[in-house]
Parts: structure tokens; C-alpha cells; sequence
């Protein structure tokens, strides 16, 4: 485990994409090992501690001490997720070879790529939040780097900053969070590994605290919502979504990779991670709930109209995520890790074919693209998987864990009325996932010709990517069914197990099931006959649904809005203090320098020389210094003097 | 056991002085004299007796002290006495790396070299004689000491308007130094103290009733306070930066400031405890303004030089905050953030610096798509924002993160405030990358150039501790809390 540890963090420093490619595998190798030594026998592995801050103090006691240890921490969930990391970020690294070989700038390319990676790593086997937070914020710093990589664009360069910013927001409730949870166990401290291990979030052995002491006051309610805010900033969950679609300004790999397994994974990993270890009150899983199910819905919405490939599978990250978020809102975090692990694959298929066709055509426009099954047949087929996978249709794997989001969500109706709206909200969302991941496939490759001639003849990239093409459909019919490995059982159970959270999966309601295939039937059915065989389907210009179509266009203004409040509004206050602090700040200190400039010329004119004029100022200096002397200072002495 | 902070003190003043006289020599004379610096910083840290298992007998809680008889008449007796303890071991170092950066950095100065470089150490020296000082005449010495080089620093090789720049920065520091130096004094003579040294006057000033400490922290509160600088009392800051050359911006930004915040902790908030509590309310008060306005301002700055100053303003802003709280670690918060803004303002002005010789301007809305031409110079804007805005495995992050746990400890959910800042920071240090460095290239002069050799090794040195520091904090942590930390409330 150590070798894997070592090896992520080393290839930061290895140049050359096959070197990097090389070495993922081998983190990839070492990670899949790892889960298989935890799937054979589960329990908690620490490796490394090093001392990072100590300020000596009574253990246990905040205010006179702070320790704080780094180490790494394996068990049931982190080798889960260490399996979706270096799986996709190997496969993502070997297309690279291929996707990227006509840029410039590659060892950068790779670098950043494989510092994404290691920083992942890192987070999934942090044994302490703080440990989680530095990775965390290097993980926004990579995919910072990454979405600015073609920095000379501007429309890149603006996408990167404000993907930083963005997740900045969520970035600080999230230490927040951590403050208020540390302050809550520093005084309401649990057993002696609190004292012992100092600020160390012993995930993975028993939980915290009681239940009963769980949820029992408003800083826990509070420090969840902060936690959420963090995740929220980093998976682009309402009403942080927005820098989430405009980060596909980066290259298309990187876009798999921070949709699949890095970035927007980081926040769905803290929430589960903190739902099992550290709890929710019912309020806070009421918001999460409310924000997974909402998201879920609103980012389908925007994806039905949108014209760019890319942009279509970014929006449907978001929904995604949005699953995930509800089902950890629910109280079934390993379902929602579950929907990660089989989202991760489908979705950098999805990422990786689009960019098959991005790579051979040169245009993310689908209303372009047309009739490319024929050329492409390869990446039509796994496009095709993907999107079988997304909408939900058995036994592709997003059926099996999306099926399970829902049933998890719906056992708990009974008992919590308000999710109500939400879990429609979500299976309504399964209508709008099939129809829009169709309508792109069928505007793709349907047809017989393609719609703009101007564009280059159409043809499948080298073997580096057709490759990561098979592997990842592989995955994306076969990793659903996972969950009847005893194993991989075993891997969600011993994460749900800890918390006493009864497993989910199995639980499923052949009602609810053969409902939401349904529908997903029902949207790629309509697709294929808005979109199917070359069709393109226009509303007429007087149609009502126009506005609507210009709303979702427009992604509901949010963007226009957070652009004007973050852009115009603080630069605006900005300039006005800049102002201020030139004018009347500094202004004063002028006024000042020309009133003592006065004053000494006035003082210069005292010196007469006349010798009962200096007689005058002597005896009227005495006068002054009595009165002090005598009036003042009694006084001062009478008020204050006492204590 | 050797005098070694009379040694390292006469190789400083011997170096100045060989410096002055060297003539185009001088690069080199100041080289040697910093790396002899540096050699023996290093065995400051060895022979440090504040390490776990040491004692020290002559001022408790202080290493290396010595003590000589200076001024001995019935009333008063003046001691030159020094020491160090974890606090100014700490920056110590700090002035060790940025004498040689800075050595380097500017190491094409043609405009009177001798001059300049006998300058830079002649600031240096000062500032290790402050940290080092422990008795009040001494560390006014070399407080006023560090003002005379800085103030022709900026006022001869400065920018078109550095006379006026110059004064300013002179008459503003001045002020505040002769109420602080009214304060110390009142302090000596009000308790009765026997001596100027530290452990008289510490014993002295905790003897004093609450109000006369109330009013002498005010005092020197306002006196160190100019040099943070604290809002208002800053507008000198962004004009002496913008004005002063490269090295004396470094030396400014990295070491001058460091002196208020060093000063205030050593001779304020231990000697005076009960007073500091008592002005709580107003330290708290300046500390949150200075960290709003110094962010917020510096988002609308056009002139790179102003905004890293306005930044300093801000940081220095959240080391108040963390003084304030009055912990142990929030102390130990407020040093290691003085260690990193020193290093990484240095960095960020050497970036300026390098960016007005290479585009002729500093103007970030003149420049744009820079990286093609400059990418090492990009590089290090990148490295110096980065740590700047306080990411982690960079020094910043390890530093701003205990400065705001120990505010969260003290004050509760104010602690949004500084936190929120953080945000705006982070803004305007990535809208100036993407203005200055990003998107496609424009109004770059053809004749532009990356950074030479000697500037990218000055700014190196400092990347390289920026990271350093900033995976293994305990390094320094360790140093600053092996001194036992008197005169705290709660310690």
C-alpha cells in the first residue's frame, strides 16, 4: 500500500505522456489491489503519520493546543473510490496519447494530469479532514490549471478562473465546517482517540459520537450545511452548478476525468464520508435531499436544448451528481457511492467517445455533426452503451445503482413526507436523462450524411483510443452487476456496515423499476422520433415553448446574474473604496501636511525676537501646564485611579 | 560558549561598512556578507537552547543572551543585551533569505552600487538588531536604523515620484515612532522599572494598574500599528511600494513591516497583558477593518505594485487578528504568517519588479497573453499568487489556517469575515493572472524578455521555501513554540 501511496505522489514529477501512462497503470494496479486485499478482508490500514502542526497543549483542551497528524487511511469506501480513480485516470491518460499528440505544451499536459490524479489519491486516503481539505484544494488547483490549459483563449482562461472561484465559495464554507465540527468534538470529545490522535477523524472504526448525541445541536446542523456547501462548490450542485459547464473549455480528457472520477467525485466523497462518520441532523438531510433533487431536475432541463456535445454530458454530470447528493441525503451513502463508481465509468465513455468525434471533426456543434455511425462505428457503438448506461435501461450499469438512488429515496418517503417533491422531481429527471443523451446520439450518428459538408471526413482515432473506448463499455454494462460480486458486496457493506446503515441494494421495488425503465423507454422513444434519422426538430418560431427554450438557453440567467453580482457589483464597490482611500483617507493626511505647512508658517512669525513677547509664552506655557497639572490630572487620577 | 549575537552583529556592521567602500565590488562584498549570514543563522538554529532539554539562566525564556554594561548611573542603567527566542529566531531567518534573494536579485544594479547594496544591508542589519534587542534603547537604535536606508533606498534609486514617496513614508514611520518611543519611555519611568532590559520592564510593566496599561498599549499600539500598516493609518504603504525599487519594495514588504507586528507582540501584548485586554475591542476592531479594506481595495488596483501591497494589508490585517485572539496558537499563527507574507510578498514583488523591466509597465490592464514570452516569469507570478491566496502545500495555507481555527476558537461565527475575504483574494490574484498572463497576447513591447538569470535565482531561492515551509510547517511551528511563551492571558 505504501508502494501505491509513493507511486501516486511520485509521478508529479515525471515528464512524457508514456512515462505518466506507465505509471498510472502502476497506481492503477496498486489501487486495484488494494481494494481486492480490503474486499478479502475488510478493516482500516494506516500507513504513514507524520506530525504536520503541533502546538503543545493540554490534549484534548482547544485552546491551549492543536495537533494535528497527516497519515493515510485505507478502508471499505477509500479503496472504493481508489478503484474508480486510477481506473479512469489510467484509461483517460492512454486516450490522451492520442487525443492530445498535436498539442503543445504537453509536458505540462501531463504533469497536471498526473498531479490531478496523485492529488485524488491523496484525498481518498486522507485520514483527517484537514489532510482532506489541502488535497481537496490542490485537486480545484489541477482542474484549475487544466480547464485554463489553453490559456491563450480567453473564453478558457475566464472558465478557469471562475471554476476556482466558484469552488473557492463552497471551499471556505467547508473549513468553516471543519472548524465547527473540530470545536464540537474538542469539547464534546468521545473516547481517548480524540486526545491521542489529536484532530484525527478516525473514519472507518466506530462513529464519533452516540447517536444520541448526533444531531442534538444547532452547530452540528450548522457545520452540516457547511460541509454541503463545500461539496456543493465542487460537485456543482445548485445553486454552485455554474462553473461546471463552462469548464469544458478544457480539453476533452480532462473534462472526462474531472466528470468521472476527480473533481466533481471529491464532493460527493466528503458528503458520504461525512454522512457516515460524522452525521447529518434531519434538517441538514432535508437541504442535501432538497438540493440532490432539485439539481437533479433543473441541470436535466438545461440539457434538453443544448446544442454542444460536450455541454449535454456536462449537464448531465450535474444531474447525476445530483442523484448521488439524494440518495447520501437520504441516509443511504453508499448507494450514493455506488452511483459514483458505476456514473464514473458511463460518464468518461460518454466524455471519451464525444471526444472520438470532437477529434475527428474539429467541432463540438451537434446540429453539424450527422450520420457519423457509419465512419465511426466504434465510438457510435460506445456512445450508444454510454447513453443505454445514463438513461437507466437494464442491465446497463446506471440501472442497477440509479434504481437504487430511487428505491433508497422512496423507502424513506413514509417516514419523511418532505422528500416528496424531490424524489418526483428526480424521477422525472429519468424522463428528461433518456431523452436528451438520445437526442444527442441520435443528432450524432442517425442519418445518412452529415449535416455540415465543410467539415472533414469523419474516421476513428488510433488504437490509444479506441482502447479506453472498449475498456470503459466493458465497465459500463458490467459494473452494475458488481454488486452480486460477494466482494464488492463486502466493500459497500463494510463502509455501510460502520455506520449502521442497512445496505440498500436488494431493497429494490420491481414497481418502481419496470416505472422508470419505462419512462427512460418513453424518452429515448421520443428522441428517436423528434431526432431519429436525421430528423432536426425546430419549434416555430411562434410556438409558447420559446421563451422557454431561450430560458433554458440561457441556463435560467444564473450566469448572467452571478456575473453581474460577482463582476460589476464587487469591482463596483471595489472601485468606490479604491476612491475613498485615495481622496479621503490619503486626502486627510494632505489636509494635514497643509495645515501643519500653516501652522509652522504662523509660528515662524512668533519669533519676534522681542524678549516680553517670549516673556508672554513663557508665562502663558506655565498657566497651561498648571491647569493640567492641577485640573486635569486630579481628575484623571480621581476617575480612573482606583483600579 | 560563544557570544555568537555579537558575532554575527560585528560581521554584519564589518560587511556594511565593506560594502559602502567596495565600489563596483559591492555585489560581491554583499554576497559574501549574507551568505556569511546565512552560514551563521544556521548555527543560531544548532545552538539554540530553546530546543526541548536546553535551559537558559541569564534572561529566562531567551537563548544566546548576553548582557554588557553600557550607561550605569544611579537611576538608570542601559545594558546591551540580546537574545533570541523561538519568535525572532524565526524572523531571523526570515532576514537571512531575503538579504541573499534580494542580493541577487538586484545583482545588475549600475545606478551607484556601493550605495545601494551597503543600503540592503545596512536595512538588514537593522532589522536583526530589532529582533535581537532586549532593552528599549538598543531596539529603538536599530528601529530607527532600519528607517534612515530605506528612506534613501526609495528616495535615490525610486521611481519619477520618489522624493515625495520617500518623505512620506519618513514623517509617517517617524510619527509613529517617537509616540512609540513616548510610550516605551513612560513605560520604563511610570513603574519604576531599575533598567532598560526586557525582564525589568516586563516585570515592571505587569506591576502597572490597568488603566496606565490600557493607555501605554494604546500608545504603542498606534506606534508599531503605522508599520503593520494598520487602516487607516496606511496610505504611506502603496506609495513607498510603488515608488521604491524592486529591492527596497523586498526589503519593505518582507522585513519593515514584520518590525510592527515582532515589536508589538514583544513589547506590547507580554509586557502589557492586562492592558492589551482591556483595547481588545479596538485591536479587533482595526484588524478586521484592515483585512476587508486591504482585500477589497486591492481588486480595483491597475498598478501590480499597489495591489500586492494592498494585499500586505491584508495579511498583516488577519496577523493582527491572530495577535488579537490571544492563544498560544494564535500566536504561533501570527509569526509563521509574518515568516510566510514575508517570503511570499517578496516573491510577488520581485514579479513586479521583473515585469516592469520586462513589458516597461506594471499596468495590468496595459498587458495581456504574456505566458508565450515570458513563461518563467508567469511561472513565478503563478507560485507567488498561489501561496499568496493561501493554498495548501504553499507557506501560506499552514499559516492562515491556524490564524482563522484560533479566531473560530476566540469569536465565534466572525470568523466569516476574514473567511469571506479569502474569496476577493483569491479574485484579484487570478483576474490579474488572466489579465497579465492569460488569453492572446497583447501591448508586450517586442523587446521583451524573460526574467535574466539573477532575478529568476533571487525568486527561486524564495519558491523554493514557500514550498518547504509549506509541506513541513511542523519545521518551523517547532521553532516558535520551543520558547516557553510568556505573559499570555490563559498561558
Amino acid at each position: 500500500m505504501i508502494i501505491g501511496v509513493t507511486g501516486t505522489r511520485l509521478r508529479r514529477f515525471e515528464y512524457g505522456g508514456w512515462i505518466a501512462v506507465a505509471l498510472s497503470g502502476a497506481a492503477m494496479v496498486v489501487g486495484v489491489l488494494i481494494a481486492f486485499g480490503e474486499a478479502m478482508s475488510p478493516g482500516n490500514y494506516t500507513n504513514v503519520q507524520i506530525t504536520w502542526f503541533h502546538v503543545a497543549g493540554a490534549p484534548g483542551t482547544f485552546p491551549n493546543g492543536f495537533t494535528l497528524v497527516m497519515g493515510t487511511l485505507v478502508d471499505p469506501i477509500s479503496s472504493l473510490m481508489l478503484v474508480v480513480v486510477t481506473v479512469v485516470g489510467f484509461v483517460v491518460m492512454l486516450y490522451s496519447i492520442g487525443y492530445m499528440h498535436h498539442d503543445k505544451g504537453l509536458p505540462r499536459y501531463y504533469a497536471e494530469l498526473s498531479l490531478f490524479l496523485a492529488a485524488m489519491n491523496g484525498l481518498v486516503i486522507s485520514n483527517n479532514l484537514i489532510e482532506f481539505f489541502l488535497f481537496w484544494e490542490l485537486v480545484g488547483l489541477c482542474s484549475y490549471f487544466l480547464i485554463g490549459f489553453y490559456y491563450e483563449k480567453p473564453s478558457a482562461a475566464s472558465a478557469a478562473k471562475e471554476a476556482f472561484l466558484v469552488t473557492r465559495i463552497g471551499d471556505i464554507m467547508f473549513l468553516l465546517g471543519i472548524f465547527l465540527y473540530f470545536s464540537h468534538y474538542a469539547t464534546a470529545g468521545p473516547n481517548g482517540g480524540w486526545a491521542a490522535n489529536g484532530f484525527v477523524f478516525v473514519h472507518g472504526t466506530t462513529p464519533f459520537l452516540a447517536p444520541s448525541i448526533r444531531g442534538s445541536s444547532t452547530l452540528i446542523t450548522v457545520a452540516g450545511i457547511m460541509i454541503l456547501g463545500g461539496a456543493a462548490g465542487k460537485s456543482a450542485q445548485f445553486p454552485l452548478h455554474v462553473w461546471l459547464p463552462d469548464a469544458m473549455e478544457g480539453p476533452t480528457t480532462v473534462s472526462a476525468l474531472i466528470h468521472a472520477a476527480t473533481m466533481v467525485a471529491a464532493g460527493v466523497y466528503l458528503l458520504a464520508v461525512a454522512s457516515l462518520f460524522l452525521g447529518f441532523t434531519s434538517f441538514d438531510s432535508l437541504v442535501i435531499v432538497a438540493i440532490g433533487g432539485f439539481t437533479a431536475f433543473f441541470a436535466a432541463t438545461m440539457a434538453v436544448v443544448h446544442p454542444d456535445i460536450k455541454r449535454v454530458i456536462a449537464y448531465s454530470t450535474i444531474s447525476q451528481l445530483g442523484y448521488m447528493v439524494l440518495a447520501i441525503g437520504a441516509g443511504f451513502a453508499m448507494v450514493g457511492l455506488y452511483h459514483l463508481f458505476t456514473h464514473a465509468f458511463f460518464k468518461a465513455l460518454l466524455f471519451l467517445a464525444a471526444g472520438s468525434v470532437i477529434h475527428a471533426l474539429g467541432t463540438q456543434d451537434l446540429f453539424k455533426m450527422g450520420g457519423l455511425k457509419k465512419p465511426m462505428k466504434l465510438t457510435a457503438a460506445a456512445f450508444a452503451i454510454g447513453g443505454l448506461a445514463l438513461a437507466g435501461i437494464p442491465p446497463f450499469a446506471g440501472f442497477w445503482s440509479k434504481d437504487d438512488v430511487l428505491s433508497s429515496v422512496y423507502s424513506q418517503l413514509g417516514a419523511h413526507p418532505a422528500y416528496w417533491p424531490f424524489f418526483v422531481m428526480a424521477f422525472a429527471a429519468v424522463f428528461l436523462t433518456a431523452y436528451y443523451i438520445f437526442r444527442a446520439w441520435f443528432l450524432a450518428f442517425s442519418g445518412d450524411r452529415i449535416r455540415d459538408p465543410t467539415l472533414p471526413a469523419a474516421h476513428e482515432g488510433p488504437w490509444v483510443m479506441q482502447v479506453p473506448l472498449v475498456i470503459l463499455s466493458a465497465f459500463a454494462v458490467g459494473a452494475g452487476l458488481f454488486v452480486f460480486l460477494p466482494g464488492f458486496q463486502g466493500l459497500l457493506l463494510g463502509g455501510a456496515g460502520v455506520a449502521g446503515i442497512p445496505p440498500a441494494y436488494g431493497t429494490a421495488d420491481v414497481f418502481l423499476s419496470a416505472v422508470s425503465v419505462l419512462l427512460a423507454a418513453g424518452g429515448i422513444g421520443l428522441a428517436a422520433l423528434l431526432w431519429g434519422n436525421g430528423r432536426v426538430f425546430s419549434l416555430a418560431d411562434s410556438s409558447v415553448a420559446q421563451p422557454l427554450r431561450r430560458l433554458l438557453l440561457h441556463r435560467y440567467y444564473f450566469k448572467v446574474g452571478y456575473d453581474w453580482i460577482g463582476a460589476k457589483g464587487v469591482y463596483t464597490v471595489s472601485r468606490a473604496a479604491d476612491f475613498f482611500d485615495r481622496y479621503v483617507i490619503d486626502g486627510t493626511v494632505h489636509g494635514l501636511e497643509r495645515m501643519f505647512g500653516a501652522m509652522s508658517d504662523r509660528l515662524r512669525r512668533m519669533q519676534s525676537g522681542l524678549v516680553s513677547d517670549y516673556a508672554a509664552y513663557i508665562v502663558a506655557g506655565l498657566l497651561g501646564l498648571f491647569a493640567i497639572l492641577l485640573v486635569v490630572a486630579p481628575f484623571l487620577i480621581a476617575r480612573f485611579g482606583g483600579s | 560558549m560563544l557570544p555568537l549575537l555579537s558575532i554575527v552583529l560585528a560581521t554584519l556592521l564589518a560587511g556594511t561598512a565593506a560594502t559602502f567602500f567596495a565600489g563596483t565590488r559591492a555585489r560581491w562584498v554583499a554576497l559574501a556578507t549574507s551568505s556569511v549570514f546565512a552560514v551563521e543563522v544556521a548555527f543560531l538554529f544548532l545552538s539554540f537552547s530553546g530546543w526541548p532539554g536546553y535551559s537558559s539562566a541569564l534572561v529566562p525564556g531567551f537563548s544566546e543572551s548576553e548582557s554588557y554594561a553600557w550607561i550605569h548611573i544611579s537611576w538608570m542603567h542601559v545594558n546591551f543585551t540580546v537574545g533570541v527566542d523561538g519568535i525572532s529566531l524565526v524572523l531571523i531567518l526570515l532576514t537571512a533569505i531575503l538579504q541573499i534573494a534580494t542580493v541577487v536579485y538586484s545583482w545588475n544594479e549600475t545606478k551607484r552600487p556601493a550605495g545601494y547594496f551597503g543600503l540592503v544591508m545596512l536595512t538588514c542589519l537593522g532589522c536583526f538588531g530589532v529582533f535581537v534587542a532586549l532593552d528599549i534603547l538598543f531596539f529603538f537604535l536599530f528601529w530607527e536604523a532600519v528607517l534612515v536606508p530605506m528612506f534613501f533606498l526609495i528616495g535615490y534609486w525610486g521611481g519619477p515620484n520618489r522624493r515625495y514617496a520617500a518623505l512620506k513614508f519618513f514623517v509617517y514611520t517617524h510619527v509613529a515612532s517617537i509616540v512609540m518611543l513616548v510610550g516605551l519611555l513612560a513605560l520604563v519611568f511610570y513603574s519604576g522599572a531599575s533598567s532598560f532590559d526586557y525582564s525589568a520592564v516586563y516585570a515592571a510593566g505587569h506591576g502597572l494598574s490597568t488603566v496606565v496599561q490600557a493607555f501605554l498599549f494604546l500608545a504603542l499600539f498606534f506606534g508599531f500599528g503605522v508599520k503593520f500598516p494598520i487602516v487607516p493609518f496606511h496610505t504611506w504603504l502603496p506609495d513607498a511600494h510603488v515608488e521604491a525599487p524592486t529591492g527596497g519594495s523586498v526589503l519593505l514588504a518582507g522585513l519593515l513591516l514584520k518590525l510592527g507586528g515582532y515589536g508589538l507582540i514583544r513589547w506590547a501584548v507580554f509586557v502589557l497583558p492586562a492592558g492589551f485586554h482591556v483595547d481588545l475591542p479596538v485591536v479587533f476592531f482595526v484588524a478586521f477593518l484592515s483585512i476587508v479594506w486591504g482585500s477589497v481595495v486591492s481588486l480595483a488596483q491597475r498598478d501590480l505594485k499597489r495591489l500586492v501591497a494592498f494585499s500586505s494589508i491584508n495579511h498583516m490585517g488577519i496577523v493582527l487578528l491572530a495577535i488579537a485572539v490571544g492563544s498560544s496558537i494564535g500566536l504561533v499563527a501570527a509569526v509563521l504568517l509574518m515568516f510566510a507574507h514575508g517570503i511570499v510578498s517578496a516573491l510577488l514583488f520581485m514579479v513586479s519588479g521583473s515585469a516592469h523591466h520586462a513589458f516597461g509597465t506594471r499596468d495590468i490592464s496595459a498587458v495581456g497573453g504574456a505566458t508565450p514570452t515570458t513563461p518563467a516569469l508567469s511561472t513565478f507570478a503563478m507560485a507567488g499568487s498561489l501561496a499568496s491566496l493561501g493554498l495548501p502545500a504553499l507557506i501560506g495555507f499552514p499559516a492562515e489556517f491556524s490564524a482563522l481555527l484560533a479566531t473560530w476558537d476566540r469569536l465565534g461565527y466572525w470568523v466569516f469575515i476574514p473567511l469571506g475575504i479569502l474569496v476577493v483574494t483569491a479574485a484579484f490574484y487570478l483576474w490579474m493572472m488572466q489579465r497579465m498572463f492569460f488569453g492572446p497576447p497583447r501591448g508586450i513591447p517586442s523587446e521583451a524578455h524573460d526574467v535574466p538569470w539573477f532575478e529568476g535565482a533571487g525568486m527561486g531561492i524564495l519558491v523554493v521555501f514557500t514550498v518547504l515551509f509549506g509541506v513541513l510547517p511542523s519545521l518551523l511551528v517547532n521553532v516558535i513554540v520551543a520558547s516557553p511563551i510568556k505573559g499570555f492571558p490563559g498561558t
